[in-house]
């Protein structure tokens, strides 16, 4: 993915949860794209329209410029209150359509795959760019094993050697508290 | 159907005993989690600060801006009505009522649609508008009938010059309005690419 920022390696999410509570622009932008991902994903989820997940997610970063001056470390893992402040933009948004009467509020979303899908995005925003690509493509894209050694120019056991890597990579902050 | 990706086949014997059942266990959530969703154009670049903040001075003032802008839609909805009710003499009270309002891409925006009794066949409709901003050549508003939940069809569409001035144009609902319609209004560009709602109905 050429033209894309390196990962945001450095800082924990509290860290940076605390600097955008100070308002740094920088933080914001670091934990934007650390959550974008996670955040699009949870409201693409519930409210089940690109548009309105787009929206949602507008709301729920403008929340986190707003509010994060009110996390406490202490009271959990950024990680967490950022999937609340998600979770009450949606919702907000689920309220509004249901005013609207444009449309049934979905069942109940199951928590559980939310869970995961929400630590999983987030993970794969630790890793560099072409580590991203390789795990989507190993992983998503269809692609067999022999087909995406040829794609990427590798040989079948580089492919494996750069697989382990990215799932070393990922491991600990899979480890992490989930939401 | 193509199957999987195999665990074994993707890391081989890149890692034993403990670290490969940690490596196994990260396989096991990707393939649980699903792919990442593709962000849309405005969500994958960087967020526009200035945006962050000009929404969050909004949503300080919004209740203002709304009692206002409401209060002003109300006044110059009636008064847009009343005035082409007399200039017609009357001859077409609407048979429902449908306020709509702006969507965060349009927060100013408020309008009345009018649902007219059916003439020929036809179910015409009058929607007066206030507070949309002007659109570049070749852009222009859409009203959807929204059923269910969806933008359903195309009642008409219409242009703004001036984002202050008040103004009524005239629709033609396609299908028997039904009691779980709603309407809303989008912004087309000339591109042909799918436009953003700025009106829903309240």
């Amino acid at each position: 993915m050429p033209g894309e920022p390196p990962a945001p390696h450095g800082a924990s999410d509290e860290e940076l949860l605390a600097r955008v509570g100070a308002r740094e622009r920088d933080a914001f932008e670091g934990l934007y794209r650390r959550y974008v991902r996670p955040v699009f994903g949870l409201a693409l989820h519930r409210l089940g329209d690109r548009r309105d997940a787009e929206e949602a997610t507008e709301e729920a970063f403008a929340a986190v410029w707003r509010s994060a001056s009110a996390y406490r470390a202490e009271s959990g893992a950024a990680g967490a209150w950022l999937y609340t402040v998600a979770g009450s933009a949606i919702a907000e948004r689920l309220r509004r359509r249901g005013t609207a009467g444009a449309g049934v509020l979905p069942e109940p979303a199951d928590r559980t795959d939310e869970s995961v899908a929400w630590r999983v995005h987030r993970a794969l925003a630790e890793l560099a760019p072409r580590e991203r690509e390789l795990i989507e493509l190993a992983y998503w894209s269809g692609l067999s094993q022999t087909d995406l050694a040829g794609y990427l120019g590798l040989s079948p056991g580089a492919v494996e050697t750069r697989v382990c890597s990215a799932l070393a990579r990922l491991a600990p902050v899979l480890a992490e508290e989930s939401p | 159907m193509s199957r999987g990706p195999v665990f074994d086949e993707l890391v081989g014997d890149g890692a034993t005993g403990a670290e490969r059942e940690r490596l196994r266990r990260v396989h096991e959530l990707l393939l649980a989690a699903g792919p990442p969703p593709e962000l849309p154009p405005q969500l994958a670049s960087t967020p526009d600060f200035a945006a962050v903040r000009r929404r969050q001075r909004r949503t300080l003032k919004r209740r203002a801006f709304l009692l206002v802008g409401a209060a002003l839609a109300v006044a110059i909805a009636f008064a847009a009505g009343f005035a082409i009710a007399n200039h017609r003499g009357g001859e077409t009270p609407a048979a429902r009522t449908v306020t709509l309002r702006g969507t965060s891409a349009a927060p100013q925006a408020r309008a009345t649609l009018e649902l007219l009794p059916a003439r020929r066949g036809n179910r015409p409709a009058r929607l007066s508008v206030v507070g949309l901003p002007p659109l570049p050549p070749q852009a222009f508003y859409n009203v959807y009938l929204v059923r269910p939940g969806k933008p359903m069809a195309s009642c008409g569409t219409f242009t703004v010059s001036s984002s202050s001035q008040a103004f009524t144009v005239t629709l033609n609902v396609p299908y028997a309005p039904a009691g779980g319609d709603s309407w809303v209004v989008t912004r087309t560009t000339g591109s042909g690419q799918a436009g953003t709602a700025v009106l829903r109905a309240a």
